[in-house]
């Protein structure tokens, strides 16, 4: 079997690579290693609003529900409501909105195969020459001059191949994750619980899929040694709005919360998504990052293929491509996150009661500043803290 | 050695994979096996986020 390019994952990442290069006329093959597309659920299935026009994204109903804004409270129970193009967006249901991009894909060519697994890489004179994989009892070997890892999390053929997808528990948060249903008091806000008692360096989540339905998680950082799922459970027990409501799911995963991997391609082989911990540190989303560097990808392998030249060289034009887009303000988010772990819950009341919902849209606009005076006015013990934002 | 995996708790979401130092562990089909590569150092143990995996 031969192709231009083997995808492995048939994720968001791994699809939206697929469905830009088999438009412009490569043979792509994607490889997945499940029988079913977006399952089991990993994540909280939020996408920021922002994405949709710059992505081109559709959300059908029934696929998604529209966010209006975050809530934000602190450990005392302040609140803080966000309403910007960030925290505006959709709570999708991954099963169905992976499915529609696989299915884009392959309308626009691309050829899947699922429940087929991508064992090992394939070299010929030390050159990338394709995946071998196991499907149904056989093993066999899949031939391209490029691979693309879309592993997400995993990245198992990616760490092979020399790149250093390893997850370290410090950049990773744990996360355990309940879809309630007959939930009280839901609106169109997406809800973020912070505290160190609540959810050491991390916190609790509701994201609303309807009217009582939400996804109700965790997230804890990974060298903290905390259980996110009892955290969980004690969250829910104590507040009353959950008492009629059921778990209709489980979901969880651990997710990178630190930077992007050093590098996204070497000769004959690319890096897609999660796999490159393309992922926000500040809420570990990752969806529409993945999507924006699957066709970031497409369109770098569509130049090497219209060359026939799949070095590093060529492919690198993605990897300038995202860094350039998604660079500077990922890494602002982490120095944020690096600065939030530091902050114990007495100085986060102190910070909610200072601050003001404009000066949380300038926070998420990584426009530290301003709001950082403001908080030291009050309390000058926090620079050595706050000082990395300035 | 090789690391015990509860698949009673486990939610098949591979997290243990991603932190493994030396690959050992595998998910196929949501169901998390274990090598003779592992060296026990428990990191897997540490972020699993269902607390399915021990020593």
């Amino acid at each position: 079997m031969d192709f231009d390019a083997i995808v492995i994952g048939a994720g968001p990442a791994g699809s939206a690579f697929a469905g830009r290069a088999a438009k412009g006329g490569m043979r792509v093959a994607v490889i997945e290693k499940k029988k079913d597309l977006g399952t089991p659920v990993r994540c909280g299935e939020g996408i920021g609003g922002h994405w949709f026009e710059s992505l081109g994204l559709k959300i059908e109903s029934g696929v998604g529900y529209a966010i209006e804004g975050a809530a934000v409270y602190a450990p005392d129970g302040r609140e803080l409501v966000v309403k910007n193009d960030e925290t505006t967006g959709f709570v999708v249901e991954r099963k169905i909105f992976d499915k529609q991009l696989a299915i884009a894909a392959a309308r626009k060519g691309a050829h899947f195969y699922p429940k087929t697994m991508a064992t090992g890489l394939v070299k010929e004179a030390g050159r990338i020459a394709g995946v071998s994989v196991q499907r149904d009892g056989e093993a066999f070997e899949m031939r391209a001059p490029l691979v693309v890892s879309a592993e997400g999390m995993e990245a198992k053929i990616a760490r092979e191949a020399g790149f250093n997808c390893q997850a370290n528990l410090y950049d990773v948060d744990s996360c355990y994750e309940y879809e309630m249903a007959g939930i009280a008091g839901c609106h169109r806000l997406i809800e973020l619980y912070f505290g160190n008692k609540i959810a050491p360096r991390g916190y609790v989540w509701v994201f609303p899929k309807g009217d009582d339905v939400a996804n109700v998680g965790i997230g804890v950082g990974g060298s903290m040694g905390a259980d996110p799922k009892r955290l969980l459970d004690d969250f829910i027990a104590k507040n009353p709005r959950f008492k009629k409501a059921e778990p209709i799911e489980v979901k969880g995963g651990v997710i990178s919360v630190g930077a992007p991997i050093d590098s996204f391609v070497k000769d004959g082989f690319m890096v897609v998504g999660t796999a490159a911990h393309q992922v926000d540190p500040i809420h570990g989303g990752g969806i529409a990052l993945a999507i924006e560097a699957g066709e970031m990808a497409g369109d770098a392998a569509l130049a090497a293929f219209e060359k026939q030249d799949y070095s590093a060289r060529t492919l690198k034009k993605y990897e300038d491509d995202w860094r350039a887009a998604e660079g500077q303000k990922l890494s602002k988010r982490l120095k944020l996150r690096k600065v939030i772990e530091q902050l114990n819950d007495d100085d986060f009341n102190h910070i909610f009661k200072e601050i003001g919902d404009s000066d949380m849209l300038k926070v998420l606009d990584s426009d530290f500043k301003p709001v950082v005076a403001k908080i030291l006015l009050k309390r000058p013990s926090l620079l050595k803290v706050l000082m990395s934002l300035v | 050695m090789v690391v015990k995996i509860d698949d009673s708790k486990c939610i098949g979401c591979a997290g243990c994979v991603s932190v493994c130092p030396v690959m050992a562990l595998t998910l196929v089909e949501n169901k998390i096996s274990c090598d003779a590569k592992c060296i026990s150092c428990g990191t897997c143990v540490k972020v699993c986020p269902a607390r399915a995996l021990r020593l």
